[in-house]
């Protein structure tokens, strides 16, 4: 069984703060850190590993300074890693990073891996299409939100979880499934991992090396258009009503015929 | 299986990197691994901020010296006598050893970090987030270490992650755990390596304040003494513009204090509300926070630095002038000397190491500077006398050793009364953005810690907490500058969360019932810019 992680670099976010005049992230001793969702995929990842034996890849798409997110996962209990990096990928949006992590998939196994599996969503984008995206390109399954993953009868069963409640999923690999904090408590990495990992090889690929379509990467390959940027506005303060019973009752049926959302 | 090095170093600080760069540098061509228990390195490095750069040498290139992040120069130099919140006097002359004209003005965080990264490049095995908890000893020398496991839950079982502990052998151990280091004070009391008189440290506390930029105001600064410290006690206040925009305040307080009723983040707000210091910082807002002990007690308090198979560095060894209250350089010189014992590989490292610490310049100046300090713990103007007299004489009168801090900075506190310290709590200078509360300031530090761990920082005795009540009015509640230490209804509770990894209970405790032990790997301060 191969399974494929794919894990991003982001600022550590507990750590940045708001420049008041700019409205821009304040930079300055912000630390990059694996996207924690991610943590909680490459622990599926090796928990699989430990039960099945799994050969764990993780593959990252980034500047060089991503290897540090590969070096931590192969210090963890990770096989081996890929970095997918290079200038002609810059200004990738979901799409056009979906099709080259795709690619880097089928490059690093020789084809398309039983399992792939990413974080819900990463912590800087908040988007959570890359996974769905890579799903479409693999011609794999799609499972979203996942707190558990089990291999049964040569298939997976994942219990993925929704805003109606909890759905059950059974199906044939290759699959591609999202995992969410609830699935496991990530593990530490031993010292005798981080120093062998630190010294262990990690290919990096490029469009050349993966093959790409030169018109489905970087800013070419991506249609989404940025039109602007800005903060999302700041929410005042909600009115609180103290009074109890009837007196809040009114007091809210007051408010929202003031409103115009209720008729007089 | 046990990781085996060549060498292990214990610390990621000045020290720590000095000596394996220098070892790399002088072609060792052995593994040299370096743990430090902070999340990155650099993350629980802290200091006044002005680096003698004489330390730099034989350890970084000039190139390299000048790459490094320094955004300000010492230029405008000054020292103040602060006699009260009001009034303070401009100290007309100055010793020239004292002055710092030129040197580098700027975070040690980041220094370490671009020292670490040069480390790296070198061949370096630097690992932080690893905590070495014990030693390993064989036949009476020091074989290795094992570092902490993780994954405790705070009733000390397993959970779901355990990490158990590593063991990793070396040929040679290099302690460069920083002052009051947990496994080097241990270390020193096994093998009998104190010195002539114990450890007297001093709490040293800081912000780094955000002001609106001033043209050329980068490089200036302010050293002070007096006010709101007592005659009987060492503290002094600094004031260091690293940019045009930033400053650095801070304040230090002898731990050989006598009145258990002080509050020394309390000390630390009304020394900024002072007069003085209000002219650099006014309009400003603090970001950044930090607390760290300083090994004051000079010559006379450093231990034999070194045992068999082991060799203790920088500031864990007490190196430190205790004049100017500089000790990064000569932690990076003992780093340098260190690394030069260990690749000439002679038959005893630690007394070469020890020879070879003994020739640099920091050893020197500690040694000049002998008498200083202790004169300070009993009336400041002897102290002052001392400073002078060892300067115009080069150290050589009063030839003998001068009393004082024999007693050890616990055993100097002296009993209390409530009223006592309620009297002391009276003038608190209001809160505001440059004088935040010492809670606030603890999350400015960035310190974190698994609270599903058991607590790192073990009380001993309950009833002697109880005495302690009765009799000191528990200083810990305000020494701490963390605000780990509170009573709930008489009943001394352990907010271990909040640790700035400072040491100062273990060291002032005057019960001595609080020992310091290592958290889980990585937890603790998240220093970025101090």
């Amino acid at each position: 069984m191969h399974v494929v992680v794919c894990v991003k670099q982001v600022p550590d976010t507990t750590n940045v703060r708001i420049n008041p005049e700019t409205n821009t992230l304040m930079r300055e001793g912000v630390e990059s850190i694996m996207n924690p969702f991610d943590e909680y995929a490459l622990e599926q990842a090796l928990e699989l590993k430990d039960k099945c034996g799994a050969r764990v890849s993780v593959i990252s798409m980034g500047p060089p300074q991503a290897t540090a997110v590969l070096r931590e996962s192969l210090a963890r209990g990770a096989d081996d890693a890929a970095l997918v990096s290079s200038r002609a990928f810059g200004g990738a949006d979901t799409l056009a990073t979906s099709y080259t992590i795709s690619m880097a998939i089928r490059k690093v196994c020789g084809g398309v891996p039983d399992l792939v599996l990413f974080g819900k969503q990463a912590i800087d984008g908040d988007t959570a299409q890359v996974g769905p995206g890579v799903s479409e390109f693999l011609d794999a399954t799609l499972v979203t939100y996942a707190k558990s993953i089990e291999v049964k009868d040569g298939g997976f069963e994942v219990v993925s979880v929704m805003d109606d409640g909890e759905h059950t999923v059974a199906g044939k690999f290759p699959a591609v499934v999202t995992v969410l904090k609830e699935a496991s408590v990530p593990r530490f990495a031993p010292l005798a991992g981080t120093l062998t990992a630190a010294k262990a090889p990690i290919a990096v690929l490029d469009e050349k090396a993966l093959g790409c379509d030169p018109g489905q990467i970087g800013l070419k390959g991506s249609p989404t258009k940025v039109v602007t940027i800005f903060p999302p506005p700041v929410k005042g303060g909600g009115k609180k009503i103290t009074a109890s019973g009837d007196d809040a009752a009114k007091a809210i049926l007051e408010m929202l015929s003031e409103k115009g959302i209720l008729a007089k | 299986m046990a990781i085996e090095t060549d060498v292990l170093v214990v610390g990621a600080g000045p020290a720590g990197l000095s000596a394996a760069i220098a070892l790399k540098r002088g072609g060792f061509k052995g593994r040299v691994v370096v743990l430090d228990k902070g999340k990155s390195p650099g993350s629980h490095v802290l200091s006044g901020c002005i680096i003698d750069p004489s330390g730099f040498k034989g350890v970084l290139t000039d190139e390299e010296v000048a790459k490094l992040p320094v955004e300000a120069h010492a230029n405008k130099e000054s020292f103040r006598a602060i006699l009260s919140k009001n009034c303070s006097m401009k100290i007309p002359w100055v010793p020239p050893m004292m002055h710092s004209k030129g040197y580098p003005v700027a975070s040690l965080t980041k220094v370490v970090g671009a020292m670490a990264k040069i480390a790296v490049a070198e061949g370096v095995e630097l690992c932080t987030g690893y905590a070495v908890v014990e030693l390993i000893e064989e036949n009476g020398r020091v074989v290795g270490a094992r570092t902490g496991e993780k994954g405790v839950d705070k009733n000390g079982a397993r959970k779901s992650n355990y990490l158990p502990s590593e063991e990793i052998r070396a040929k040679h151990v290099v302690l460069a755990e920083g002052g009051c280091g947990i496994l080097t004070e241990k270390l020193i009391k096994a093998k009998g390596l104190q010195g002539v008189r114990p450890q007297s440290y001093a709490l040293g506390v800081k912000e780094l304040v955000e002001v609106p930029a001033k043209e050329g105001s980068g490089g200036t600064v302010m050293h002070t003494f007096g006010y709101p410290a007592d005659m009987r006690t060492y503290g002094g206040g600094f004031v260091y513009h690293v940019s045009d925009s930033q400053v650095m305040v801070g304040y230090a307080y002898a731990l050989d204090y006598r009145k258990s009723e002080v509050d020394i983040h309390r000390l630390f707000r009304r020394f900024k509300a002072t007069k003085a210091v209000q002219e650099h910082i006014a309009g400003g807002k603090s970001v950044a926070y930090g607390a760290k002990v300083i090994p004051e007690g000079g010559f006379y308090s450093v231990p034999k630095p070194y045992a068999p198979g082991v060799l203790i560095v920088g500031d864990g060894a007490g190196l430190l002038d205790s004049l100017r209250i500089k000790g990064i350089h000569i932690a990076m010189q003992s780093g340098a000397a260190a690394a030069k014992a260990i690749i000439e590989g002679g038959e005893d490292v630690g007394a070469r190491y020890f020879e070879l610490l003994k020739a640099t310049s920091g050893w020197k100046e500690m040694k000049r500077v002998r008498n200083v300090r202790a004169p300070f713990s009993t009336w400041m103007p002897i102290g002052v006398a001392s400073a002078g007299l060892a300067w115009v004489t080069f150290g050589k009168i009063p030839p003998f050793r001068m009393g004082g801090l024999e007693l050890g900075d616990a055993a100097e506190t002296r009993p209390c009364t409530a009223a006592k310290v309620e009297a002391e709590a009276k003038d608190d200078p209001p809160a505001s953005p440059t004088s935040p509360d010492r809670l606030t300031d603890v999350f400015m530090s960035g310190t974190i810690h698994d609270e599903d761990q058991p607590c790192h920082l073990k009380i001993g005795d309950r009833a002697k907490c109880a005495e302690c009540m009765e009799k000191f009015r528990a200083p810990c509640t305000r020494f701490c500058p963390a605000e780990v230490y509170r009573l709930d209804e008489g009943k001394l509770e352990v907010d271990f969360s909040n640790c700035l990894h400072c040491k100062t209970c273990a060291i002032k405790c005057p019960m001595r019932n609080i020992e310091w032990t290592f958290p889980q790997g990585g937890d603790g301060p998240r220093y970025t810019r101090m």
